[in-house]
């Protein structure tokens, strides 16, 4: 039997690689990627909370717009690194630091 | 499931009046789409016009709603005072962040209207909302609208890079954000934190699971308004892009954002549970380091640019005491952010005029200027004393406001954090006054070693916008009331 606790512990191992990911990764693709993966915790998190919401719905269709919206983030932070890509030549984000303090 | 589906229609039908400027930008936002595709070779400045038509038309139907109040779209959709003003806020200043950015970037500019009409649209979502739907929605359109315009003119490394820095720590702030809602829906089992039973979820909600919870949602928020430890991009961010873009970065998303957290703060502050004393903990502790961080950071930058997005930061403090002390009346909360986002306009006109001149935005490159260019720098000085909060001008009034409210909270309620609060943002100003200063210290006590400065192309329609503020600055700071009458 599947129950709730199974997907939270899920969703909450996912979420952590993901911010692993987001921290150690040098390179700025696998950092999308690890942002990738804490949105799909929140979305499996809200799908499986969804199920006692009877009434409305609420967590399926927030879970809907979330991945929506992740994609078109995605998507514009891919253009973003192209760009940084051309004039880097490099997308190791600590590589790049001409603005600092 | 009682509801039919005709039933669900005639709500919606009956919501789209209080929907009615925001179906103009939508409506505008595909217009000016097409328009830069098909017409911008043919008639040049046709997607300016069309950005500029839909904004007066929306300012048109906001000020048709400013006596009505009332709920939409099954509660999602808040119409009240507190959003139409701040709606009116974002719109003007929208229009003011339009000729900036048409006069500045004449050519190869017709998408980044568009983009701006549906950043506008997010902000509009999220000052009249208390749905966490809505709420997240608003605050991505924002940031992915931003993301693009920070990005869109980049010719060299800096700006590239601000953008990269901008989209890698958004979205990662989005994403925690996210994963906090999932767990406070888990909590409460409503979207709605308005709601008795959203309220109810968290009452009966496990301490530590509600500290992480809430501590995950305030990172979202954080990241819009920058606050601390969520500021770190907005120097970068700042200094790299386009000057015309910062003006809008640092005035235009934290309208929307603060107007979310004053009403997510009014309605979790409401109780004498745990979660209420976190969250009242949180805003006090964050004020408290924003404005120290943001202030004493400032004094030692030499760009102008990176300066002031530490002087917005500073800010966003007062804004959060702002906020902390907002309880039934709204229209001191108003009143500091109309001055700050004249101020703020008015400031990085300046700048990109002085930009334009001297091709540097760093301090030193002002040395001298004040006697080629007395008028500007006048303007300019006043614009500092505004922002410092040194009367008479109307960020001292803002200032007094946000002050004599938490006085009045302390007194009531005579906890040392709220009195520790109100040291603290004393202390700041006092700081401010150093690194502002140095602006007309600059222009008018140092010389310059080189004469050589040409009248580059000046913008005559930027300037005048920007001495009508300054203005402004003077005006209701002199005749404060005037304001307050519109206001309430």
């Amino acid at each position: 039997m599947i129950t709730l606790t199974h997907f939270l512990v899920v969703s909450a191992c996912i979420f952590s690689i993901g911010l692993y990911a987001v921290l150690a990764k040098r390179n700025t693709i696998m950092i999308l990627v690890g942002i990738e993966l804490m949105i799909n915790a929140a979305i499996l998190n809200f799908v499986a909370f969804g199920k006692y919401d009877k009434i409305n719905y609420g967590g399926q269709v927030f879970a809907l717009f979330a991945i929506v919206l992740a994609a078109a983030a995605v998507a514009v932070g891919l253009a973003i690194i192209l760009n940084v890509y051309r004039h880097f030549k490099t997308i190791n984000p600590e590589n790049i630091h001409e603005l600092k303090d | 499931m009682n509801i039919s589906i005709p039933n669900i229609l005639d709500q919606i039908i009956a919501s789209i009046p209080l929907f009615k400027p925001e179906l103009t930008l939508i409506i505008g936002f595909i217009v000016c789409i097409f328009t830069a595709l098909f017409m911008e070779k043919r008639w040049k400045n046709s997607t300016f016009t069309a950005c500029m038509v839909t904004l007066v038309f929306s300012l048109y139907y906001l000020v048709d709603q400013l006596s009505t109040t009332g709920t939409g779209f099954s509660g999602m959709w808040l119409v009240d005072m507190l959003s139409t003003y701040a709606r009116l806020v974002i719109i003007s200043s929208t229009l003011i962040i339009a000729i900036f950015l048409q006069q500045r970037h004449s050519k190869n500019n017709g998408d980044v209207y568009s983009i701006l009409l549906a950043a506008t649209l997010g902000m509009h979502v999220l000052s009249s909302t208390s749905h966490w739907l809505m709420a997240f929605i608003g605050i991505e359109m924002v940031s992915i609208a931003s993301y693009i315009l920070v990005g869109y003119f980049s010719q060299n490394k800096i700006q590239s890079e601000a953008a990269m820095k901008y989209v890698l720590f958004g979205s990662v702030c989005a994403a925690v954000m996210l994963y906090g809602l999932s767990l406070v829906y888990g909590l409460t089992g409503n979207l709605d934190f308005q709601s008795a039973e959203h309220l109810q979820g968290l009452m009966d909600a496990p301490e530590a699971v509600i500290t992480l919870a809430l501590l995950f949602v305030f990172a979202g928020i954080g990241f819009k308004l920058s606050f601390v430890p969520f500021h770190v991009w907005s120097p970068d961010v700042y200094q790299g892009a386009p000057t015309a873009i910062t003006a809008f970065l640092s005035t235009i998303p934290k309208i929307g954002a603060i107007i979310l957290f004053a009403r997510l703060y009014q309605s979790w502050s409401s109780t004498a549970f745990y979660f209420s004393e976190l969250s009242t903990w949180f805003i006090m502790v964050v004020a408290i380091v924003t404005m120290l961080v943001g202030n004493l950071a400032a004094l030692r930058q030499q760009d102008v640019k990176r300066m002031m997005a530490y002087s917005s930061i500073g800010h966003t403090g007062l804004l959060l005491m702002a906020v902390f002390a907002y309880q039934d009346a709204f229209s001191y909360l108003l009143f500091y952010i109309v001055a700050y986002v004249i101020m703020n306009l008015a400031t990085f006109i300046f700048i990109d005029q002085l930009e334009q001149q001297t091709e540097s935005t760093s301090l030193l490159s002002y040395a001298g200027m004040g006697k080629k260019m007395p008028m500007l720098f006048t303007a300019f000085t006043l614009v500092a004393v505004s922002l410092i909060g040194i009367p008479p001008t109307v960020g001292f009034v803002a200032k007094l406001m946000v002050f004599t409210s938490t006085f009045s909270v302390f007194q009531s309620s005579g906890n040392t954090g709220i009195l520790l609060l109100l040291v603290v943002g004393a202390l700041t100003s006092v700081i401010s006054l150093f690194f502002y200063f140095k602006i007309p210290l600059y222009a008018f006590l140092r010389d310059s070693g080189k004469e050589s400065y040409e009248r580059k192309r000046s913008s005559v329609v930027l300037l005048i916008i920007a001495y009508l503020l300054t203005a402004t600055i003077i005006l209701f700071g002199i005749f404060p009331n005037w304001m307050m009458l519109m206001l309430s």
